[in-house]
């Protein structure tokens, strides 16, 4: 079990020296409920200086920038704006509007508008004779 | 051209120049706007194919979408790498954004290259970045052993691709893509024009990678951190694809014949990475493996030389790229809070984090290839493309979708579902940090499907 265990990496060697800073304690009697339990489930650093301590104790609004609230929130605002509002949202717009590239979207819309004429004349979709055959000039057929 | 490698460029000045406490948003907001910038490229209005013409550089259907992918991946690997390198002097993290800033670099002019030498020298170049963020930046003493199969694997393939148009050289007088394919096709009939071609080949597919020489891939992507990863999935491999269809044209008649065993190899390639990614229990191996298994898909369109095997490959090769750095993205996301990568020690985190849960999903789907995602068209339309040339195809690759549907599922349940493991007591909740970096991998993949010809290629 431990040889299993200890893939956890470094984090264990840590978890297994402390035990009672890390882990919740059921039996122990907590008068208050909500915010106590929770800063004792993270405690401030021990000790030892190498406990993690959460950095939602130091900071409730943590976006998971940096350990400087002003920073952190700055970067959340820059990612955000720059990623969503400027990149996705007028990039979009920019690829929408893009010039229909060698004209196929138009001749797609135009074939459309010719089917459904020449649906409504009753017409075959494409005639036979759609080149005109006297024009082509076929080899005889006995040339090889 | 220059209007994107300039500010690229620029970026490391801006780098080492801004104060550290300021560092991270100044990179990120100005590789966001290089992005955006990047989207011009998509307006092409010449009917040559070419446009932003330069003396060295050039984009056409084929390059634009690999490119603005390569300038959209650098911004997500910085709001990525930011919690990992939090602890480390501020130097060691600007050098971190240096490598990183100039891989994109090199990437953008090996993808715009016209010279097919110039592309040569810039496919080398991006391996030293790699190797640095690989080898310094990993967390287990393994990323020695990773950077040295990486680069011996890559090196190895291909210097004989140096050999190779050092003689298409000589033999044609021009490396230019511009040329080369209006050049008269090359008398290819001796056994030495046979082991040219796979000297043309051998490159792109050990970077691909093609199954048989992969074993590169898994290593790297396990030692390397999330942003070795995100790269090296997303864009570095499609590198090899892109050089493949660059190279086919002057490949002609020989291709038809010689290419029997690598398609061969690619699709069994598929079903054997697929059917070892059901045993896996590394995450991020699982990852790397099922990208081998997608990659395996994009060569053997890509070989089988059809207007529709090429656009598929491309579409596939997007697709991939977005879907896979979101699941590496999503396994760092689960690292950074457990301190491990295998998957049964972190179950049942739907229970914990319920919104990331929404996100594996959504990833996971994607990586199944869920209409009406790119991943499917793209899969759709190599599996009709390889189907038309040989019906025993069929039995490989339906094969291979029902595996890959198979560890998707398997990866989904086994980190989101079932019991939370008791020792998980203390775990973080999620940032707005990685919900943005999840956001911005998916809905740019989501949105390519309301205009698919983006990513079509030559045939769009």
């Amino acid at each position: 079990m431990l040889t299993r265990l200890s893939r956890l990496g470094p984090a264990l060697p840590r978890l297994l020296s402390h035990p009672p800073a890390r882990f919740v304690s059921q039996s122990k009697p907590t008068g208050a409920a909500g915010s106590t339990a929770v800063t004792e489930l993270h405690p401030a650093a021990d000790s030892a200086g190498h406990g993690e301590v959460s950095e939602y104790v130091k900071n409730p609004d943590y976006h998971g920038f940096s350990s400087d609230p002003v920073v952190d929130d700055w970067n959340m605002k820059v990612g955000f704006f720059f990623g969503i509002s400027v990149a996705l949202v007028i990039g979009a717009t920019f690829i929408h509007y893009l010039p229909d590239h060698g004209m196929r979207q138009w001749a797609r819309r135009e074939a459309e508008l010719v089917i459904q004429q020449r649906e409504r004349e009753g017409l075959p979709l494409i005639a036979e004779n759609y080149y005109d055959p006297n024009k082509i000039v076929l080899p005889s057929a006995g040339e090889e | 051209m220059l209007k994107i490698l300039i500010p690229t460029f620029m970026l490391i000045p801006t780098t080492w120049l801004t104060p550290a406490k300021w560092l991270w948003p100044t990179t990120l907001a100005q590789s966001f706007i290089i992005a955006l910038a990047s989207l011009t490229w998509l307006k092409n209005l010449s009917e040559t194919g070419w446009s932003c013409l330069s003396t060295y550089l050039a984009t056409d259907a084929l390059s634009t979408p690999l490119l603005v992918l390569t300038c959209w991946l650098l911004p997500l690997m910085i709001l990525a790498s930011q919690k990992h390198t939090a602890l480390e002097p501020v130097n060691r993290q600007r050098m971190y954004i240096t490598l990183l800033t100039s891989l994109q670099f090199f990437l953008i002019l090996a993808f715009g290259a016209t010279e097919l030498i110039m592309f040569y020298v810039m496919f080398e170049a991006t391996l030293i970045p790699t190797l640095i963020i690989i080898t310094r930046w990993g967390n287990q003493t393994e990323r020695l052993n990773a950077g040295t199969y990486f680069l011996f694997y890559t090196l190895a393939g291909s210097l004989p691709l140096l050999v190779a148009l050092l003689l298409l050289q000589n033999n044609t007088g021009t490396l230019s893509l511009l040329t080369l394919q209006y050049s008269n096709p090359l008398p290819l009939v001796s056994y030495a024009d046979k082991l040219w071609w796979a000297g043309c080949l051998l490159a792109f597919l050990v970077k691909m990678p093609l199954y048989g020489v992969h074993l590169w891939l898994p290593k790297a992507h396990v030692e390397a951190p999330i942003a070795g990863s995100m790269v090296l999935a997303a864009v570095l491999l499609k590198l090899g694809g892109y050089g493949m269809m660059r190279m086919m044209i002057m490949l002609e008649p020989l291709t038809e014949k010689l290419s029997y065993p690598f398609i061969i190899f690619a699709l069994w390639g598929v079903i054997m990475t697929g059917s070892i990614c059901l045993r896996q229990t590394d995450l991020k191996s699982l990852i790397a493996y099922s990208s081998v298994s997608h990659m395996g898909l994009v060569a053997g369109g890509i070989l089988i030389q059809t207007p529709w095997g090429f656009t598929g490959a491309l579409i596939l090769m997007i697709a991939h790229g977005l879907t896979s750095s979101a699941l590496f993205c999503l396994a760092n996301t689960n690292y950074e809070r457990t301190h491990s990568r295998t998957m049964i020690l972190a179950r049942g985190l739907q229970m914990v984090l319920p919104l990331m849960a929404t996100w594996w999903f959504i990833a996971s789907l994607a990586n199944l290839a869920l209409p009406p995602l790119p991943n499917l068209m793209g899969e759709l339309m190599i599996i009709t493309s390889l189907f038309s040339w040989s019906w025993w195809t069929l039995a490989l690759t339906g094969a291979g979708t029902l595996i890959t549907a198979a560890y998707s599922l398997y990866m989904f349940l086994m980190t989101q579902r079932g019991p939370l493991p008791p020792h998980l007591i203390a775990l973080e909740p999620t940032h707005s940090r990685e919900h943005l970096l999840i956001l911005l991998h998916l809905l740019p993949l989501m949105l390519l499907t309301l205009k698919p010809e983006l990513i079509w290629g030559w045939t769009a």
